[in-house]
């Protein structure tokens, strides 16, 4: 579970430092013009990749949010039918939305947590390497912050909404954690747009991502209250 | 009052009948045996009540609450042993059960108490606080037991409570089941330990897809009834006697003693009265005391008959 926050904080810290540890290399005018044919020529591009990459990053940081609960919301209940826990959980007098909103506690709290934490320690790192190019602080910004404080949420309940639902028509926590995991295969495609230059990230950008993902979020809890009806899961799983 | 009342209850999974036609009632503290066949419809019908299915058709009252009422209302007031345990195994015993105390809003100092109590007269007294995954199969049944009571449910639906449990453990539980039938709770006992039954429950109902029989367990001895009759001189000369009857009944010979287990429609008046006609005088007349297991095989095996 920490190897995903890790490798999301060090891969874009070594990238900066590696940048910064050569900042004449002529490509990085090349490279930036790429993003932005009318970039000035006084632009310092080593500081222009370093404010993509940082732009860019939040895209693949949203992974995280998304597979931890994931990863957690996949026994939720396919790994209570497997331990066989799942019948006298049903037993007792909660109702579908109330089992459904502690499920999705359980994930989406750690998982916007480690989010929060691991944001902390990317602002940190970048901040200390970027600090001889830039003489202040890359991050936070304002992207970020809001980036981390509504999208992320908003994602972490997708990828639980998701592995709660697949979680209750599936008889295997394994299978139930694989099939949810494909949500990050479109994620994954927009990261690669915004690396080809196709799609330009920003903070409107994310804040349309939130807004679709919210739509899916409402969708997917309504969905999962339904699934969670106790003579559907009792005749076919238990 | 009764506590269980069961009026033509049915269920249906697609185009397979799991349970149809249930009658029965239970009353405030009875201990109500429900016995039958792997397959037979008991844990449907225990799910029925228990609000985790609902019926097909046919309605039910489980402490005053009906299966089309208000399933949150009704599972407060029943507590269900599963079949299997169904405890977390990464938790404790004190996890264990404190979750399920807060999911009944019963997370109190007394409730702990009485938990404590009930795991030292199980023997788990001290395991308040080793996970449930080091616990052994009779310890986890006794916890999951614990787990049910835990609530002070009206009614209690137990499917196999001394599964897998020592003697000792056993008539521990047992002794418990009573005690809590004593307090006025109502006790529905899923079982295959006949011995246990007969010891338990003040009534039985067999199942078998559907309502096979239901008393108490003297009742049931003489639904499917054999009778002993002393004659004097060869009894095997007196079950020849018995040929005219129909439908035919079996009958075994012992010195004097004439066995004869009755077919359906045959009764004890119809084998005396062939008998003295046939001038086999009779010293005694007995209906037999069988062993509920017999009685329980033949009323299964009968249904499966029926059935084909």
């Amino acid at each position: 579970m920490l190897a995903l926050p890790a490798v999301l904080v060090l891969v874009p810290t070594g990238v900066v430092w590696a940048w910064l540890s050569h900042p004449d290399e002529v490509s990085f005018r090349a490279m930036a013009l790429y993003y932005d044919p009318t970039l000035p020529l006084k632009a310092d591009p080593v500081r222009f990749m370093v404010d993509k990459l940082v732009v860019d990053w939040f895209g693949i940081f949203l992974l995280m949010p998304v597979f931890v609960p994931i990863l957690i919301s996949s026994q939720s209940v396919a790994g209570e039918k497997e331990r066989r826990t799942l019948e006298p959980l049903l037993a007792a007098p909660v109702s579908a939305a109330e089992l459904v909103l502690g499920k999705s506690l359980a994930s989406v709290v750690p998982a916007v947590a480690i989010t929060w934490l691991a944001f902390l320690g990317f602002v940190v790192a970048v901040d200390a390497v970027a600090w001889p190019l830039v003489h202040g602080p890359v991050l936070p910004n304002g992207m970020w912050l809001f980036g981390v404080g509504v999208v992320a949420p908003l994602f972490a309940f997708l990828g639980n909404g998701l592995a709660v639902l697949v979680s209750a028509r599936v008889g295997e926590a394994r299978l139930a954690q694989q099939l949810s995991a494909l949500v990050v295969l479109p994620l994954m495609g927009l990261v690669g747009g915004q690396l080809a230059g196709w799609i330009r990230a920003g903070t409107g950008y994310y804040a349309l991502q939130g807004a679709v993902v919210l739509v899916l979020d409402i969708l997917l809890v309504r969905a999962s209250v339904r699934l969670f009806d106790r003579e559907r899961l009792v005749s076919r799983w238990v | 009052m009764s506590r269980i009342e069961v009026r033509s209850l049915s269920k249906q999974f697609g185009p397979r009948t799991a349970v149809e036609g249930l009658d029965f009632d239970v009353a405030a503290g009875e201990v109500f045996g429900l016995l039958g066949p792997n397959g037979a419809g008991k844990t449907t019908t225990v799910r029925m009540l228990t609000g985790l299915l609902r019926p097909s058709s046919g309605r039910a009252t489980v402490c005053g609450v009906g299966l089309d009422g208000d399933g949150e209302a009704l599972r407060s007031r029943v507590g269900l042993l599963t079949e299997q345990p169904g405890l977390y195994d990464r938790l404790t015993a004190r996890e264990n059960l404190r979750f399920f105390l807060k999911l009944h809003h019963r997370d109190t100092p007394e409730a702990w108490e009485a938990a404590r109590r009930w795991m030292q007269r199980f023997g788990l007294g001290g395991r308040e606080d080793d996970r449930c995954g080091t616990f052994s199969k009779g310890m986890r049944q006794k916890l999951a037991l614990i787990r049910a009571l835990l609530h002070d449910p009206q009614a209690l639906f137990l499917d196999e409570p001394t599964s897998g449990l020592d003697p000792e453990s056993a008539r521990a539980v047992r002794e418990a089941v009573g005690e809590l039938a004593a307090e006025g709770r109502t006790v529905v006992l899923c079982s295959h330990n006949m011995s246990e039954v007969e010891r338990l429950c003040a009534r039985v109902a067999v199942v078998k897809g559907r309502l096979l029989a239901v008393g108490t367990v003297p009742e049931l001895r003489r639904q499917t009834a054999v009778v002993e009759i002393h004659v004097e001189g060869s009894a095997g000369a007196a079950g020849e006697a018995l040929g005219p009857i129909v439908p035919p009944c079996v009958w075994i010979a012992e010195g004097h003693a004439l066995r004869v287990t009755l077919a359906a429609g045959v009764g004890i008046p119809d084998v005396v009265a062939l008998l003295a006609q046939a001038r086999v005088r009779i010293h005694a007349v007995l209906p037999a005391q069988r062993a509920l297991e017999d009685v329980y095989l033949e009323l299964t095996r009968g249904a499966e008959t029926e059935a084909t």
